[in-house]
C-alpha cells in the first residue's frame, strides 16, 4: 500500500508535561516517524501511560514542545475507558424521571460517530458482540467494554492509534484475532502501544521507549509533589543485541520472582548477632610515605546497608580489600569481621565465605573460559572459575539465578562472550548465590551503559529488599541511588 | 662439598630418580595442620619469596622475612616488597632462632651461602625448605643433623603462584623430603601443610625427590623447554628472511607461534598438536621431527650425560665462580639476535595459521618433547617426572616469549635454566646447519601449497599410530585426566 502523505512526523522537543501535579514527565525528547510502531515499556511508575496519553492531548505541556499531532487519534486506555463509564453512569444519576434508565446501548456507543462502519460491523462479529448489540454499555464486563473501546478507535480511521495494554483481559481467541488485525493495518496507521508484559509484543513493533522514573529533587517553594519520569532511552528494533537486553531489563523488573534460595548443604557458621558484620579501628593504608587511608573507623552492624563514596583515589577500593582481606595491609590493622579478629590464624577462604563482592575489577580478572552456569557455581567456593565438583542442587540454584536474570537460554555459553552487562549481572548473581551476610558492589553499574545500569540496579533492590544481605555499595554516580540504604561513609583524598 | 648424587650407590640412585607419583586429594585433608602456629621465616622475598609468603599467610600461617642488613638498611626492592605487604622484616639473627620453618627462596647461586649463613642459627629441630634441590644435589650442603630438609616447589612463576591462589586455584607443585634429613619423620606432614598453604592441592601434587627433581628439572629446562624453544626461535626466524617472508611477520609467527601451538599440546599431548594440521601437513611435520629426532639424539643424550655425571653443575659453578662470565656474554649475544630485534608486525594471524604455516614449528616441539622423554626415562627417570619435565611445562615456557620473546624467558627462568639453554643452544644450531638448508618458506612462513590434500591411507594410519604410541603420551594423558579433575570446568 502507498504510504499516504497525510501522516507527519511526531515530534517532541524537551517536553515536561504535568498531570494534576501528581506527576511529570520530564523534558521528553521522542520522534515519532510515520509508519513507526511504537511500544512503550519502562519501570513500574515511570509515565508509560502518561506518555501515551499526552500524545491524545492530556496534561498541561509545562515546557519544550508537542508537534505533528494529528487530530484523529484512536484511543484505548484503562483511563479512557473508566471516564466513558463514568461518564454513562452520570447520565443514570442525571436522569430525575422516576424510570429506569437502560444508558447507551453498545450499538449507538458503536456507530454513532464511526467513519467505517464496514469495518465495525466486522469487529462486533469477529470480537462476539453481535449479541450484545443491544444491550447498555454500561452492563457490560470489563473485558466487554474494552472490546467496544477498541472496535470505536480501529473504525474511526485515525491517524494515529494509541493503545495502552490493549490486550490486557483479553482471552486467548480474542487476542489473536486483534492481533491480526492490527498486523493487517500497519501501512495505514502509526500505532503506539503501552505494554507491561514483553512477550505480548506484535512482530511489526519497529521501536521500543523505555521509561524511568525518577524522583524529583525537592526545592524550596516548589509546589509540585510527587514523581517524575523520563524517557530513560529508546530501542530500534533492529538492534538485536539491544533488543535482547531489554527483553531481560523487563523480565526482570515485571517479574515477580523471589531470589533463589541458598545451598542449605553449604551451610556459613552462624555469626553472633551481638557482634557487628566489621569493624575497622584507626585503619591505615600506607604505601611508603603515601598515606591512602588515614585512621579511618568504620562499623558495619549487621542489616544497616551502607554507601561508600569518595573521589578517585580516595581509596575506596582500599578499604574495601581490607574488610574482603584482598589487601595485604590486612594484617597490620586492626580488624575485626565476622567474628574473625585478622590475623590470627585465620585463612582469607574463612573471611571470604561471608562476603558476596563484585567490582570491575572482578570482571577482569574473571578470564576463565567457563560457561555462564559455572560463573554463578563459583560464586559458592569463591573462586574464579569452578575447580571443585559442584553439587546436582548448587547446578539447580544456578539454573534457577539464570532463570531469574533472565538468561536460561545463556546456561552454557562461554562468560568471555557475553556483553559486558550480561558479565555483570552474573557476577552480580555469582556473589548472592551463597546469600552473603556481607555483599559488596563496587561501583556496580561502572562501564554500563543506560540500559545495563537499569538491570543491575534493578537486581540490587530485589536483593536489598530481601532481608539476609547486609549491602555495601560503593558508587559515585549520584542517580544510581537504591532506596534502601541510609548510612553513607564519604571518604576524602588524602594525598 | 661432593656432588651428593655422586656419593650415592647406583641402587640407591635408581630408588631416588624412579621416585615420582601424583598425589591423590584424600592425602591433603590435614590442610596446613602441621604448619599452624609455627612460626615461618622466608628468606628472599623475590617474586617466589613474596607470592609463596602471600600465599601463606592468606592460608593462616605466620610468615615472616629474614633480610641481609645491608638490604634493610638501604631499603631494598626485597624490603620493599616485604614491608609493604605488611610482613615482619628482621635480620637473620633475629629471626632464623624462632623459626620452626626456614623457607630458602633465594636463588640456586646464593644457596651456598645463606644455608651457611643460617644454619648455625636455627634451632633445633626446625626444618628447612627448599624449592630447587641443586644445593643439595650437585652442591652435597651437608645439612645439620638435627634438621628436616624438605622441598616444595610450585611448578610456576611466582606471579601465577599468587595469581591462580587468589582465583581460589593453585599451581602444580613438586614436594619432597631429604631422606637424608628426616630426624623426626616429619618432613612429608610439613612439606604437604607447605603445598596446601600455597594452594599447590588443589591444582595436583607430585611427590619426588630432591635428586629426581634437580636431574630432570635441569633436563628438561635445557632442552626442550629453553634450549629448543631459543634455537627453534633463531633458525625458523633467518629461514624466513632468507625465504623472502615480511620480517615483522615472520617475527610474529614465532613470538606467537610457540604458545599457539604448545596450547594444543597442553590440552591433548603430542598427537593433538599434529592433529591440528591438515593430513598432508601433519605427515610433514612427522617426517622432519623424525629427521631432527635423530640429528639431535646424541645432543639430548650429552646434556642428560653430564646432567648425571655433575659435569654440567661443575661447569656452571665455576661461572658463577667467575662472576658469571659467560652467563652475562651468551645473554647478550642473545639480545642481539635478528629475530630478538625485529619487532612482530601488527598482522593478524588466526590461531589455526600458527600450525598451517609453523610446519616445522610444530615438528620442532614434537622432536625436542619426545627426545627429553626418551632420555630422562632412559638414564632412570621415571615417566611422569619425565613429562613434567618436557612436555607439560613447555606451554608455560612458551608463554614467556609470547610475552616478550626470548629476552623475557631469559629473565622469567631461574640462571641455571638460562645457562643450560645457551648450552644447548650453541650446540644444536650449527647441528642443524645442513638439516636447515633444506627447508623451504611451505613449512615454515607460508604453509604447504597443495592443490589437494589426499595422502596416502597406510601412510597415514602409520603416523597417526606412531604419535600415539609414543609413551610420552600413555603417562601424559593418564596425568591431564587427574589435572582435568583437579582443575574440571565442569
Amino acid at each position: 500500500m502507498e504510504p499516504s502523505s497525510r501522516l507527519a512526523r511526531i515530534q517532541l522537543n524537551k517536553a515536561t508535561i504535568s498531570f494534576d501535579d501528581r506527576f511529570t514527565l520530564s523534558e521528553i525528547d521522542w520522534i515519532i516517524e510515520p509508519y513507526q510502531h511504537w511500544v512503550i515499556t519502562g519501570t513500574n511508575g515511570s509515565g508509560k501511560s502518561a506518555l501515551a496519553a499526552a500524545l491524545a492531548g492530556v496534561g498541561k505541556i509545562e515546557a519544550g514542545t508537542i508537534q505533528g499531532l494529528p487530530k484523529n487519534i484512536g484511543l484505548v486506555s484503562f483511563e479512557a475507558q473508566a471516564e466513558l463509564i463514568a461518564k454513562e453512569l452520570k447520565k443514570d444519576d442525571a436522569d430525575i424521571m422516576d424510570v429506569i434508565s437502560l444508558g447507551t446501548p453498545v450499538n449507538e456507543m458503536i456507530f454513532e460517530q464511526c467513519q467505517d462502519p464496514e469495518l465495525a460491523s466486522e469487529l462486533v462479529e469477529k470480537f462476539g458482540l453481535t449479541k450484545l448489540l443491544d444491550r447498555a454499555f454500561r452492563k457490560l464486563s470489563t473485558g466487554e467494554t474494552r472490546k467496544v473501546m477498541l472496535i470505536r478507535a480501529l473504525s474511526s480511521k485515525p491517524d494515529l492509534l494509541i493503545l495502552d495494554e490493549p490486550f490486557d483481559g483479553l482471552d486467548v481467541d480474542t487476542l489473536a484475532m486483534l492481533q491480526a488485525h492490527l498486523a493487517s493495518i500497519i501501512d495505514t496507521v502509526p500505532m503506539v502501544m503501552v505494554l507491561n508484559r514483553f512477550d505480548e509484543m506484535p512482530d511489526f513493533i519497529t521501536h521500543i521507549a523505555y521509561l524511568d522514573k525518577q524522583r524529583l529533587e525537592k526545592k524550596r517553594g516548589d509546589k509540585k509533589r510527587g514523581d517524575s519520569g523520563r524517557l530513560a532511552f529508546t530501542v530500534d528494533r533492529q538492534d538485536e543485541a539491544a533488543f535482547n537486553e531489554l527483553y531481560q531489563l523487563l523480565h526482570l523488573k515485571t517479574t515477580d520472582l523471589s531470589l533463589p534460595e541458598a545451598d542449605p548443604a553449604n551451610k556459613l557458621p552462624a555469626l553472633d548477632p551481638s557482634q557487628p558484620l566489621v569493624k575497622l579501628k584507626q585503619a591505615t593504608i600506607q604505601y611508603g610515605d603515601t598515606v591512602i587511608v588515614d585512621k579511618l573507623d568504620w562499623t558495619i552492624e549487621q542489616g544497616q546497608h551502607w554507601q561508600l563514596s569518595g573521589p578517585n583515589g580516595s581509596g575506596k577500593t582500599c578499604v574495601l580489600s581490607l574488610i574482603t582481606g584482598d589487601h595485604p595491609q590486612c594484617y597490620t590493622n586492626d580488624i575485626f569481621v565476622f567474628g574473625f579478629q585478622r590475623g590470627n590464624g585465620e585463612s582469607i577462604w574463612q573471611i571470604k565465605q561471608f562476603i558476596g563482592y563484585v567490582s570491575t575489577a572482578l570482571q577482569w580478572e574473571y578470564r576463565v573460559s567457563t560457561s555462564c552456569k559455572n560463573v554463578i557455581i563459583s560464586g559458592f567456593y569463591d573462586s574464579i572459575g569452578v575447580y571443585t565438583k559442584s553439587t546436582d542442587h548448587q547446578k539447580k540454584i544456578a539454573d534457577q539465578w539464570l532463570e531469574l536474570l533472565g538468561m536460561k537460554d545463556r546456561a552454557d555459553q562461554p562468560f568471555n562472550k557475553l556483553s559486558y552487562g550480561d558479565q555483570r549481572l552474573l557476577l552480580i548473581a555469582r556473589a548472592m548465590v551463597k546469600h552473603p551476610p556481607l555483599l559488596i558492589l563496587d561501583e556496580p553499574c561502572l562501564g554500563l551503559d543506560d540500559m545495563n545500569r537499569q538491570l543491575v540496579l534493578a537486581l540490587i533492590e530485589k536483593i536489598c529488599a530481601g532481608k539476609e544481605t547486609t549491602v555495601l555499595y560503593v558508587n559515585h554516580h549520584t542517580e544510581d541511588k537504591i532506596k534502601e540504604i541510609d548510612n553513607h561513609l564519604a571518604l576524602e583524598k588524602n594525598h | 662439598m661432593a656432588n651428593y648424587f655422586n656419593t650415592l650407590p647406583l641402587r640407591e640412585q635408581l630408588a631416588q630418580l624412579a621416585k615420582c607419583r601424583f598425589m591423590y586429594s584424600s592425602e591433603f585433608a590435614d590442610g596446613v595442620e602441621a604448619l599452624k602456629g609455627k612460626k615461618m621465616v622466608v628468606i628472599g622475598c623475590g617474586a617466589q619469596g613474596l607470592n609463596q609468603g602471600l600465599n601463606l599467610r592468606d592460608s593462616g600461617l605466620d610468615v615472616s622475612y629474614a633480610l641481609r642488613p645491608e638490604a634493610i638498611e638501604q631499603k631494598r626492592q626485597s624490603w620493599k616488597n616485604a614491608t609493604e605487604n605488611g610482613f615482619v622484616v628482621g635480620t637473620y639473627e633475629e629471626l632464623i632462632p624462632t623459626a620452626d620453618v626456614v623457607l630458602n627462596l633465594t636463588p640456586d647461586k646464593q644457596h651456598t651461602s645463606v644455608v651457611k649463613a643460617v644454619m648455625p642459627l636455627m634451632k633445633e629441630g626446625a626444618c628447612l625448605s627448599y624449592s630447587h634441590g641443586f644445593n643439595i644435589v650437585e652442591e652435597g650442603m651437608k645439612i645439620r643433623e638435627d634438621l628436616t630438609v624438605i622441598m616444595v616447589a610450585p611448578k610456576c612463576p611466582g606471579s601465577e603462584v599468587r595469581a591462580e591462589y587468589v582465583r581460589g586455584f593453585g599451581v602444580p607443585t613438586l614436594i619432597a623430603v631429604h631422606e637424608a634429613n628426616d630426624p623426626k619423620g616429619e618432613g612429608l606432614a610439613l612439606a604437604k601443610a607447605y603445598a596446601v598453604g600455597t594452594g599447590g592441592h588443589k591444582a595436583g601434587v607430585l611427590m619426588s625427590s630432591f635428586i629426581a627433581e634437580v636431574k630432570s628439572d635441569l633436563m628438561g629446562e635445557q632442552t626442550i623447554l629453553c634450549g629448543m624453544l631459543q634455537t627453534g626461535s633463531i633458525l625458523c626466524f633467518d629461514k624466513m628472511i632468507e625465504e623472502g617472508i615480511e620480517p615483522g611477520y615472520a617475527s610474529k609467527l614465532i613470538q606467537y607461534g610457540w604458545e599457539n601451538i604448545t596450547e594444543a599440546l597442553k590440552y591433548g599431548g603430542v598427537t593433538n598438536m599434529l592433529d591440528r594440521l591438515s593430513n598432508p601437513a601433519k605427515i610433514k611435520a612427522f617426517d622432519l621431527a623424525e629427521e631432527l629426532k635423530d640429528i639431535m639424539r646424541p645432543l639430548y643424550n650429552k646434556h642428560q650425560d653430564d646432567i648425571m655425571s655433575g659435569h654440567f653443575s661443575h661447569t656452571m659453578m665455576e661461572d658463577w665462580a667467575n662472576d658469571d662470565a659467560n652467563l652475562h656474554k651468551w645473554r647478550a649475544e642473545t639480545a642481539e639476535t635478528n629475530f630478538e630485534k625485529t619487532p612482530a608486525a601488527d598482522v593478524e594471524i588466526t590461531e589455526q595459521e600458527y600450525f598451517d604455516n609453523g610446519i616445522l614449528m610444530v615438528a620442532m616441539v614434537k622432536a625436542g618433547v619426545e627426545l627429553a622423554f626418551e632420555t630422562m626415562t632412559a638414564a632412570g627417570i621415571i615417566a611422569e617426572s619425565a613429562y613434567y619435565e618436557s612436555l607439560h611445562e613447555t606451554p608455560l615456557i612458551a608463554n614467556t616469549i609470547a610475552r616478550k620473546k626470548l629476552y623475557e624467558m631469559n629473565a622469567t627462568i631461574s640462571d641455571t635454566a638460562e645457562y643450560g639453554c645457551y648450552l644447548y643452544n650453541h650446540a644444536c644450531v650449527p647441528l642443524l646447519a645442513d638439516f636447515m638448508k633444506g627447508i623451504k618458506s611451505d613449512v615454515i612462513g607460508k604453509g604447504l601449497d597443495l592443490d589437494d590434500n589426499g595422502v596416502d591411507n597406510a601412510r597415514l594410519i602409520e603416523v597417526n599410530d606412531a604419535l600415539r604410541a609414543h609413551p610420552v603420551e600413555a603417562v601424559g594423558s593418564v596425568l591431564r585426566g587427574h589435572m582435568a579433575d583437579m582443575k574440571k570446568i565442569v
